[in-house]
C-alpha cells in the first residue's frame, strides 16, 4: 500500500506554487486567502489565491493545471519570496510529502538571489505547515535550554538573532538581565544598509480582569491590526520622526475648471467610459506646477538633495481596511486625458486587488484628497522618501468677493505638507501660488 | 582610459577577496576582482598555505617511510629527490591558480590585473604592469589587500642565504643547517618540515616558548616531539645581528656565542598591506599596525567600503579571512547574516604532530578569572592510533562548570587540524561538553578520542 503510494507520487506531476517576486524590495507578504479549496481541480494561470504586501494587495494565478493536492501555508501566515505555498498535482490522488527546510532553501534559490531573503523561522514553519496557529518551533542550543531550565526562562518569550531565528547563548543572557527589551521584535534586527528602519509601535500596559482586558479601567477587545494596518503604522511613524512636516493653506476658485468639466462632462463619458473629474485637473495641475518648482519632487539624503528626473504622482485610494498609493509614472509627459485614463486604470484595478507591484512603487510627490469626504482641509503625512504631500479639500460653493462684488463660487482648500529639511516656507507657499494660478485659468480642456 | 561600472569592486584575490567576489556574485551583484600579483589567490595559494602543507605532506610521507620496515614492507634504501618534490607543490599550486581563473569566468567575475587603488568613495583606478590606467566605479568596495612578510629592521633577508617564507618555498635543495628565527607557525612548520627531510635546524625564539598563542600544554608536548626529530629550540633568546657572508650566515644572539648556518629563515611574522591603496582618498587611515578599523560587519569609517582578512585585527588566517568576506558580501548584498563567532574559529598548525584548536587556552582562562575545568585523553590508548602510528598526543578540552559551555577545544596529534571541525561546529551551535560526549563516534577512528575526552567531563573516560 505504502509502496503503491509512493508509486502514484512518483508518476503523477507536481508543481510547487511558490511565493513570486512582487517587486523591487518586496520580501514578504502575508496570505490572505485562498481561492480554491484543497483537493480542488484546477486551471493554469486561474486565480489561486491573494497576498497582501506593505505595497499591493495581489492576485497569484495557478503555475500549472492540475489539483490543488496540499496547501502548506495557511492564511494569515507571512510567507517570503522563493516559499513554497502549496503544490499542484496531475492526479488528484498524489501523495505528496511537506517540503523539509532544505527544500524551501532550494526552491528560493530559484529566484534571482538579491532578492531571496534568508529562508526565516516563519518560513520553515510554514512550509512544514503543521502548526495551524503561526506557533514556530523555538531554536535554541543545549547551551541555552540548560541556563533557561537553570533560571526559570520560558524560551517562549526570548527572541533568537542567531540564523533563522536561533536563540543564542547572547539572547537569553540579554533576557534573563532585561527581559522586556529582549522580547519585543518577532523579527531580527535587519542590517542598516538597504533596509528601511521600522518603527516597533509603543505598548499599552493593560490589566485583565475575570476574562477582560482592561485599559485605564475600560475594557476593550484586542485585534490584531491586518499587515497593512501595521506596516501603514510603522511607516507613519518613521515618516514623521524622519521629515519636520509643514503644512501651508491656500484657497482657489474652481469655476473655470468646473464650467470646462459641465462643458465636456456627457462627451467624455461617450469616448472613455468612465467620468471626468475635477481631481483629474487638479493632478494635472499639480505636476504643471510641480514643473515650476521641482523642489518638491525630491527626496533627501543625508546633506544630498536628490532631484527626480521623473514626476510619478502617487494618489491615495480608500481602500476597505487601509490604503493604497498607486502611482501615475511620468505623469509629466502626459496631457489631462493621458493622466485620466492612467487614474482610472490604477483606481478600477486597486479596488479589484490587481494592482502590479510597480504600479505602488517609484512615486515622486503624492496626492490625497480626503475632500472627498468631506474634509476641509487636512495635514497629511510625507509618504517617505519624497519631500511633499498635496492636500486636497472639498470644493464647496461660498461667497466670494470678485470684483467687488459677491459671487457664488466653488472654493476649494488646497495645503501643500512639505519636509522643511528641503523645502521652506516660502518654497512651499511658491508651490500652491503657481498650482492657484493653473487651477484659476484654465481655458479649456488642457492638450 | 575607460570607465565601467559594478556593483562591487574587490581588490586583492586572496583566500579572502576570492570567495567575497564568487558569493557575492552568486548573489548576483556585477563584480570586479582586481589583482596586482601575477596570479590570483594571494598568498595562500602562491606563498602560504597550499605549497607549504604540499611541501609538509612530502616530508610527512619521507617520515613514515623511515620507519617502514617496522610494518612489515621492505622497499629497499628510500630516496627523495628535492626538485621533484618542489615540482609536484608547483603542479598543486598551479592547478589550483586555473581552478580560480575558471570559478572568476564561470561566475562572470571581470578579473582587471594591476595595482588597485581607490580614487574615491565608488572609484578604483587600476594600474597594469605596462602603467596603463584602468578607472572603473563601483557601488560598494571590498579591500582585501591581505598582508606581507615582515622584515626586522636590522637583520633584512636577501633571497640569497637570509631568507623569507615567500624565498624558502623554493629553495633549490634541503639545507645542511637552517636557523628558524620566529618560533610562530610559520617558523615552526618550515622547521619541521626541513628537520624532516634532513636539515639540522635550530629555532631561535624571543618568547619563552614557541607557538606563544596556543595553549601551554600543547605546546609542551611540541616542544618535546620537536626535540626528538632533532629540532634545537632555543627560547627565550634575542637575536642581535645577522651576517650573511656568502658562504654562510653568522648569527649572533645575546648572552650566546656566535653561530653559523647554510641558511636563515627569518619569520617573524606578517604585516599587513593597507599603503599606497588609496586610503587618504576616501579619508580612511590606517592604526597601529597598519589595520584598519571596522565595525562587526567588516565595514569600514565610509558606509560602502569594507575590509576584511589579513588587514584588519582579527586572526590573520585564511579560512577567516574567506569567512569575514562571505559576511561582508552577504550585508553588501542587503541580507542579515548572524555576526561571525571568532570564539569558534579554528587555528591549524600542519608540523608533526599537527596542533589544531579553538576557543580559550588554559592560560587565557586563567587570565580571565574564568571558573574553568579540563577534560583531557589521550590518543595513545586508542586502537586506531596504534594501528596508523599515530599514538603522540592528546585532545583537551576546556569547559565551564555550571552550563558545561566548550570555552576551548586543543588538541595535538596526527589529525588534529582535521579533527577540530567538530568542536568548530559545537562552538557555532553552543553545544555544551555533554552532548559531545552522547554523540556516537565512529569505531575505531582517532576521532572516538573526542568523545572520550569529553567521557572525562561526564564522569570518568571508559578506556583508561
Amino acid at each position: 500500500m505504502k509502496e503503491e503510494k509512493q508509486r502514484s507520487f512518483k508518476m503523477s506531476n507536481v508543481t510547487e506554487v511558490l511565493m513570486p517576486l512582487m517587486g523591487e524590495g518586496v520580501h514578504e507578504a502575508t496570505l490572505t486567502n485562498w481561492l480554491v479549496k484543497e483537493g480542488a481541480k484546477i486551471e493554469k494561470d486561474s486565480p489561486l489565491l491573494e497576498l497582501s504586501t506593505d505595497k499591493v494587495d495581489t492576485e497569484i494565478p495557478a503555475p500549472a493545471s492540475g489539483y490543488l493536492v496540499k496547501i502548506i501555508c495557511t492564511v494569515g501566515t507571512t510567507v517570503k519570496v522563493g516559499q513554497v505555498l502549496a503544490q499542484i498535482a496531475s492526479s488528484p490522488d498524489a501523495t505528496v510529502s511537506a517540503p523539509s527546510a532544505g527544500d524551501a532553501q532550494s526552491s528560493a534559490a530559484k529566484v534571482p538571489a538579491t532578492e531571496v531573503p534568508s529562508v526565516t523561522l516563519n518560513a520553515t514553519a510554514g512550509s512544514q505547515g503543521q502548526s495551524e496557529s503561526d506557533e514556530s518551533p523555538l531554536r535554541s542550543s543545549p547551551l541555552v535550554r540548560k541556563i533557561a531550565k537553570d533560571k526559570g526562562i520560558d524560551l517562549g518569550q526570548v527572541s533568537g538573532s542567531g540564523m533563522h531565528g536561533r536563540i543564542t547563548k547572547k539572547d537569553i543572557l540579554d533576557f534573563a538581565e532585561n527581559p522586556t527589551a529582549a522580547a519585543a521584535p518577532s523579527a531580527p534586527a535587519k542590517s542598516e544598509m538597504p533596509a528601511v528602519p521600522t518603527q516597533s509601535q509603543a505598548q499599552l500596559s493593560t490589566t485583565k480582569v475575570g476574562g477582560e482586558e482592561l485599559l485605564e479601567g475600560v475594557a476593550v477587545r484586542r485585534e490584531p491590526m491586518t499587515r497593512m494596518r501595521q506596516l501603514i503604522a510603522d511607516h507613519m511613524v518613521e515618516s514623521v520622526r524622519v521629515s519636520p512636516h509643514v503644512t501651508t493653506v491656500f484657497e482657489m476658485d474652481l469655476h473655470k475648471i468646473w464650467e470646462i468639466r459641465e462643458k465636456y462632462k456627457d462627451s467624455f463619458y461617450k469616448n472613455e467610459g468612465f467620468k471626468l473629474t475635477l481631481t483629474h485637473f487638479f493632478i494635472h495641475a499639480a505636476v504643471q506646477a510641480i514643473k515650476l518648482h521641482p523642489i518638491v519632487n525630491t527626496s533627501v539624503d543625508g546633506y544630498d538633495i536628490l532631484w527626480k528626473k521623473d514626476i510619478n504622482v502617487g494618489c491615495a485610494v480608500a481602500l476597505d481596511n487601509g490604503l493604497i498609493v498607486p502611482v501615475i509614472k511620468k505623469a509629466g509627459d502626459l496631457n489631462l486625458l493621458g493622466i485620466a485614463r492612467r487614474m482610472n486604470d490604477l483606481i478600477v484595478r486597486a479596488r479589484s486587488k490587481k494592482l502590479k507591484a510597480e504600479d505602488v512603487q517609484g512615486g515622486t510627490f503624492t496626492i490625497t484628497n480626503p475632500g472627498g469626504w468631506g474634509s476641509i482641509t487636512s495635514n497629511p503625512i510625507i509618504n517617505q522618501p519624497q519631500v511633499a504631500i498635496l492636500g486636497i479639500g472639498a470644493a464647496v460653493k461660498r461667497p466670494s468677493v470678485v470684483n467687488d462684488m459677491i459671487a457664488i463660487r466653488p472654493m476649494m482648500m488646497m495645503s501643500l505638507t512639505f519636509d522643511h529639511r528641503a523645502i521652506d516656507g516660502e518654497g512651499g507657499a511658491k508651490y500652491l501660488a503657481s498650482l492657484k494660478e493653473i487651477i484659476e485659468n484654465y481655458q479649456d480642456l488642457p492638450v | 582610459m575607460s570607465t565601467s561600472s559594478f556593483d562591487l569592486v574587490v581588490i586583492g584575490s586572496g583566500p579572502g577577496g576570492e570567495v567575497g567576489a564568487i558569493k557575492a556574485a552568486q548573489m548576483g551583484l556585477k563584480v570586479a576582482l582586481v589583482e596586482k600579483a601575477e596570479h590570483l589567490g594571494g598568498t595562500c595559494l602562491n606563498w602560504g598555505c597550499i605549497p607549504t602543507k604540499a611541501l609538509l605532506h612530502s616530508a610527512k610521507l619521507w617520515d613514515k617511510l623511515k620507519t617502514i620496515e617496522e610494518q612489515g614492507i621492505e622497499i629497499g634504501q628510500p630516496k627523495f629527490h628535492w626538485n621533484k618534490i618542489l615540482e609536484r607543490k608547483d603542479k598543486i599550486v598551479d592547478a589550483q591558480r586555473k581552478g580560480l581563473r575558471f570559478l572568476m569566468k564561470k561566475n562572470k567575475i571581470e578579473v582587471f590585473e594591476g595595482h588597485g587603488r581607490l580614487t574615491g568613495k565608488t572609484g578604483v583606478s587600476i594600474t597594469a604592469k605596462d602603467g596603463k590606467i584602468t578607472q572603473i566605479e563601483s557601488k560598494a568596495v571590498l579591500l582585501a589587500t591581505g598582508s606581507r612578510v615582515k622584515e626586522l629592521p636590522f637583520a633584512k633577508s636577501n633571497g640569497k642565504n637570509v631568507l623569507n617564507s615567500d624565498h624558502i618555498l623554493s629553495i633549490d635543495h634541503v639545507p645542511k643547517s637552517l636557523a628558524v628565527i620566529g618560533g610562530g607557525v610559520v617558523g615552526t612548520e618550515f622547521a619541521s618540515l626541513f628537520a624532516r627531510m634532513g636539515s639540522e635546524v635550530t629555532i631561535i625564539e624571543l618568547l619563552p616558548q614557541i607557538l606563544p598563542s596556543e595553549d601551554g600544554e600543547c605546546v609542551k608536548e611540541m616542544e618535546r616531539n620537536l626535540k626528538k626529530q632533532g629540532i634545537t629550540l632555543d627560547t627565550g633568546t634575542k637575536l642581535k645581528a645577522i651576517a650573511d657572508d656568502g658562504k654562510q650566515v653568522k648569527v649572533s644572539c645575546e648572552g650566546k656565542d656566535d653561530r653559523f648556518f647554510d641558511k636563515v629563515l627569518l619569520s617573524i611574522g606578517r604585516e599587513p598591506v593597507t599603503e599606497d591603496i588609496g586610503l587618504d582618498k576616501v579619508g580612511l587611515t590606517s592604526e597601529k599596525g597598519g589595520f584598519l578599523k571596522v565595525d562587526e560587519h567588516y565595514r569600514t569609517a565610509v558606509p560602502n567600503i569594507f575590509a576584511i582578512g589579513d588587514i584588519i585585527p582579527t586572526p590573520a588566517l585564511a579560512h577567516t579571512a574567506s569567512a569575514e568576506a562571505y559576511h561582508a558580501v552577504e550585508v553588501i548584498a542587503g541580507h542579515n547574516p548572524p555576526l561571525i563567532n571568532y570564539s569558534a574559529n579554528p587555528n591549524a598548525i600542519y608540523t608533526y604532530p599537527e596542533i589544531a584548536s579553538i576557543g580559550l587556552t588554559e592560560e587565557k582562562c586563567k587570565e580571565q578569572k574564568l571558573e574553568y575545568l579540563v577534560a583531557k585523553f589521550p590518543f595513545a590508548p586508542m586502537p586506531k592510533a596504534k594501528i596508523e602510528d599515530a599514538t603522540v598526543g592528546f585532545i583537551k578540552i576546556i569547559y565551564e562548570p555550571k552550563y558545561r559551555e566548550l570555552l576551548g577545544v586543543h588538541i595535538i596529534g596526527a589529525s588534529a587540524t582535521e579533527m577540530i571541525s567538530e568542536f568548530a561546529l559545537g562552538k557555532v551551535l553552543e553545544t555544551t561538553v555533554d552532548e559531545i560526549g552522547h554523540t556516537i563516534h565512529p569505531h575505531p577512528t582517532l576521532s572516538e578520542t573526542i568523545a572520550e575526552a569529553a567521557h572525562v567531563a561526564l564522569g570518568g573516560a571508559i578506556h583508561m
